[in-house]
């Protein structure tokens, strides 16, 4: 009996722990949702800084007064990324800019495709394959009135149970004629990762 | 050990084992709101779709308002539970027409709510097009396997 109580435990273990293979599975996923794979700066951290800093620029008593009789124009210039982590700030200022844009109070310049413009207008000007009458002429472009700036940094602490990391997001928005600093504004983030106790 | 002892120990092991490696769905209700207009009293717009949330936690007021042509909002979460809950929450935005606009693209933002604290989840249009606006809480999700 004892043989068959045994066996039978020992049956069931196995085919309980069968149940645990590991098996990929492919999902699509909320892309706005809070991701929490690990504690390196993710998606959510870059919606988070993008949405608070965005909501902050549109709400400025100083940007309702620029803003009220026309779309002033910025142009942003890249973010400096002081944390000792690689952390694409192109995307960071990509979804700022695109927010701004939609809002309908700024309008942008994007120094990033300088060359590609010029390449463009100098095709059209002297290829010859463009009529002359409709090809656009240099020196008509408008330049922007307002640079958008900022800084990424971060603090890492760790020991053998805990890691910490606090990352502090840091933008200005500078008059290009003047040189005054018309908004600036900062947000943070914390994280932690520690060992949690299995639970039953 | 004897004989019924071996048995419900044998009982006991089968069925703590079954009980291993579940590969649960994460609850993803909470607690929020239908379409509010800024005039209107949001208490009547509330609806709970996850009570054990809502057990420790309750929308306590909502106010909004225009600024810089921009409909801003301001919710208050109040928790009535001792510890902290880690939450989300998500503003989405309509027109008049009750379109909604920039669907999507409004991002779940992450709240820490300690222990019996209250605090304010702002949101504010991404165009000046919004004329009403719904707020959603839940908590985020975070163990998707139980043993």
């Amino acid at each position: 009996m004892n043989k068959i109580v045994l066996a039978t435990s020992l049956c069931i273990a196995i085919a309980a722990l069968g149940g645990c293979t590991n098996k990929s599975v492919v999902r699509y996923g909320d892309a706005t949702a809070v991701e929490t794979t690990d504690i390196n700066f993710g998606s959510t951290d870059l919606q988070k800084v993008a949405s608070q800093m965005t909501d902050s620029l549109l709400l400025s008593p100083v940007v309702g007064t620029l803003t009220a009789n026309t779309r002033p124009i910025i142009f942003v210039e890249s973010i400096k990324n002081k944390t000792s982590e690689h952390i694409d700030t192109e995307s960071i200022t990509d979804s700022i800019s695109t927010k701004l844009l939609r809002s309908g109070k700024f309008r942008f310049v994007d120094m990033g495709r300088v060359a590609a413009v010029r390449e463009q207008l100098e095709f059209q000007q002297s290829s010859g394959m463009v009529d002359a009458s409709k090809a656009i002429a240099f020196g008509q472009q408008v330049g922007a009135q307002y640079m958008l700036y900022g800084n990424l940094a971060s603090i890492v602490k760790s020991n053998k149970d805990k890691s910490d990391v606090y990352y502090k997001f840091t933008m200005r928005l500078m008059d290009l004629k003047s040189g005054l600093v018309e908004w600036a504004d900062e947000t943070e983030i914390r994280k932690t990762k520690e060992k949690e106790f299995v639970s039953w | 050990m004897n004989h019924k002892s071996r048995t419900i120990l044998a009982l006991i092991v089968g069925t703590f084992l079954l009980s291993a490696c579940q590969n649960i769905a994460p609850v993803t209700s909470g607690v929020g709101s239908n379409q509010i207009a800024p005039e209107q009293a949001f208490s009547e717009h509330l609806h709970i779709d996850n009570k054990q949330l809502a057990s420790k936690l309750y929308i306590s007021d909502i106010k909004s308002r225009t600024n810089n042509g921009l409909l801003e909002v301001n919710a208050i979460l109040t928790s009535t539970y001792k510890k902290s809950l880690q939450l989300q929450y998500q503003f989405q935005w309509f027109d008049q027409d009750g379109f909604a606009i920039e669907v999507g693209k409004s991002p779940w933002k992450a709240l820490e709510l300690h222990g019996m604290q209250t605090a304010t989840a702002t949101g504010l249009a991404p165009s000046n097009k919004a004329s009403t606006f719904s707020i959603y809480v839940r908590e985020v999700p975070e163990k998707f396997f139980k043993f």
